[in-house]
């Protein structure tokens, strides 16, 4: 199970509307153990696909390990990578499938119009052949 | 000793360790020594089959160890090892069609490929389910064309606009002589149906373009570059870079061909290889130095070669590497490339974002500028020609061309100075004549023209069209090449 507490969930948000039309990218930092895993920082990195980035985004491994690194400064973990789906749902897709990596939850954000639709986190296989849907918990704050 | 860093996802699998400390004098020891100790660890990193799981990339220091030594890259006491996942994706290609498989008549015809590992049933259907772009059905189309067709290629698109024309035969093989006339897309989509009925073919009837480039190389995920001319290879290197989709290209001229895949993810394009075109008119097409027709069926094939290993992902793709091949001497030879940072199409800050007007950039205007004032009198037509010879008229008829196309056919009473050697036999000619030159088709022998007239020859003229025209207007009995 994945949660993702309001002020990381507020920035993914933020951060995939911004980027609409194009795909935004980032990850998670948080605490794991037991099968739950708590998000607690959401840190933007860039979409460096060379191409189009409407269906499409890459990140730079260096930038990943960055990320990494600043996780363990913080002594947390590095739990995932978010990335959005402008204009289609968030299912897994092929391109996700076989770019991925199994020691991440990947979460997608689904875009529609510049808005914020729907999300899913998604655990990939080592052989990536096939991810499975995580339930996905999102603290929302409407103050 | 060297260090490795623990993924912090991963650090559950090394004992809660954010690094360990290992000996090992290269990469692939230390980390064998690392994952003998974490066995765990182990399963996250390396696949049943004991190899380094696709995902994983290594990194020593700040470099990548793909292009260090790869496991063998030696390490020091200070460095750093650090493993990290190669992370993409994008909402491309949601789901693919459930997979039908093959059918009993494919599996029939692709038995040669079922039986080889590399390629089995899982590579045969990644070739039916993969979509392939050829950029012309000339040359390099057509031995593409031909055994992208035969291997299977589910989706095979191609691009053309021109006529078969008897110039052809000698080296497109996928159009026959009964197809001169009919439009080559046809023509060469005829051909392959026959080769392989099960694969489907797209037709695009147009010249690629700026405006349409994009729109149709999206639909595919591969792209061939068989074309000859300068602003079509640069649009289509643009495309591809900005599409994110692999280049195979290759090119020919006389007894020489290039291959290599542009535009790979971390590997080089067109431009890192070429920047800035040539000027106009300095590097001959085919059509004016010639190529020896074999040639486009030995890099064709190379580049069929290359466009099925990047659909099977099997192999080495021919990324950062340009094969040289001359035919005459019967060898290869190999050029490493390298992706230019400094690139403005795929460098770290492109400046080019969209396509261009390639016409432009290759410095041949769109429209023809109107002749300078006074040119036409530098001009004659092979009708007024043929008239001062058949009046009497005293004059000097050069013919510039080459010796080897002199003997294909030539204008009687015509003096062979071939262009190059003009500057040295300038002397054979008199300022005093009135001079008239000719080439095949009229650029050379304007050239020939524009030399006399600053060596200060003022009675001289470029006959119009040249030998092609003269052929046309004055003398049908002489050849067209």
């Amino acid at each position: 199970m994945l949660k993702i507490e309001a002020a990381p969930w507020a920035d993914m948000v933020q951060h995939a509307q911004a980027t609409y039309p194009n795909e935004c990218v980032g990850v998670m930092l948080g605490a794991s153990g037991d099968g739950a895993k708590n998000v607690q920082i959401a840190l933007r990195m860039e979409n460096v696909n060379p191409g189009s980035q409407r269906e499409r985004y890459q990140l730079d491994s260096r930038d990943l390990l960055a990320a990494d690194a600043e996780a363990r400064r913080r002594g947390l973990t590095l739990i995932g990578i978010y990335h959005s789906h402008p204009d289609c749902d968030a299912y897994f897709s092929q391109t996700d499938l076989k770019n991925s990596c199994p020691w991440y939850s990947f979460v997608v954000l689904s875009i529609r119009s510049g808005r914020f639709d729907h999300a899913n986190s998604w655990l990939p296989d080592a052989e990536q052949t096939q991810a499975e849907k995580e339930p996905l918990i999102v603290e929302n704050s409407h103050a | 000793m060297p260090k490795v860093l623990i993924p912090t996802p991963l650090r559950q699998y090394a004992g809660q360790n954010d690094a360990v400390v290992v000996e090992g004098a290269t990469v692939g020891e230390a980390l064998t020594r690392l994952t003998t100790a974490h066995p765990d660890l182990r399963r996250q990193l390396y696949s049943d089959e004991g190899k380094l799981r696709s995902f994983v990339n290594v990194y020593v220091n700040d470099e990548d160890i793909r292009y260090l030594k790869k496991d063998q890259t030696p390490l020091s006491s200070s460095d750093v090892v650090s493993i990290v996942p190669s992370i993409a994706g994008g909402s491309a290609l949601p789901q693919q069609p459930p997979s039908p498989g093959l059918s009993n008549e494919e599996i029939l015809r692709y038995s040669r490929h079922l039986i080889m590992p590399e390629v089995g049933m899982e590579g045969q259907l990644k070739l039916k389910q993969a979509r392939v772009l050829l950029i012309g059905t000339g040359g390099l189309g057509a031995p593409l064309g031909l055994y992208l067709a035969a291997a299977g290629v589910g989706t095979i698109g191609l691009v053309d606009f021109d006529v078969v024309d008897f110039t052809n035969l000698q080296r497109q093989v996928i159009h026959g002589t009964k197809d001169v006339g009919r439009k080559k897309l046809d023509s060469a989509a005829d051909r392959m149906a026959d080769i392989n009925p099960l694969i489907k073919i797209v037709k695009h009837d147009t010249l690629l373009s700026s405006e349409n480039a994009l729109d149709i190389l999206k639909d595919y995920d591969i792209v061939v570059d068989g074309t000859d001319n300068f602003p079509t290879r640069y649009l289509v290197n643009d495309a591809c870079v900005l599409l994110g989709k692999p280049n195979v290209y290759g090119s020919i001229f006389r007894f020489e061909g290039q291959c290599t895949v542009f535009a790979y993810p971390g590997g080089p394009c067109y431009r890192c290889l070429y920047p800035e075109p040539p000027p106009p008119g300095l590097v001959p097409s085919c059509a004016e130095g010639g190529v020896l027709g074999i040639l486009p069926g030995t890099i064709g094939v190379m580049q069929a070669t290359e466009a099925v290993k990047l659909i099977l992902g099997k192999g080495e793709p021919l990324v950062g590497r340009l094969v040289l091949f001359d035919a005459l001497a019967m060898r290869f030879r190999e050029l490493k490339l390298r992706k230019n940072p400094e690139c403005p199409v795929c460098g770290d800050h492109p400046t080019i974002t969209k396509l261009i007007d390639y016409q432009e950039f290759c410095g041949i205007p769109q429209h023809e500028p109107p002749p300078a004032p006074g040119k036409k009198e530098w001009e004659i037509d092979p009708v007024e020609v043929k008239a001062k010879i058949d009046r009497g008229d005293r004059f000097v008829f050069i013919d510039v061309r080459e010796p080897h196309e002199y003997q294909i056919c030539k204008i009687p009473g015509t003096i062979l100075i071939p262009l190059g050697d003009l500057p040295k036999r300038v002397n054979e000619l008199n300022s005093a004549d009135e001079i008239v030159a000719h080439c095949k088709s009229g650029m050379r022998s304007g050239k020939a023209v524009d030399f006399l007239r600053q060596a200060g020859f003022k009675k001289v003229k470029n006959m119009v069209g040249g030998i092609l025209a003269w052929s046309d207007k004055v003398d049908r009995s002489v050849p067209k090449y």
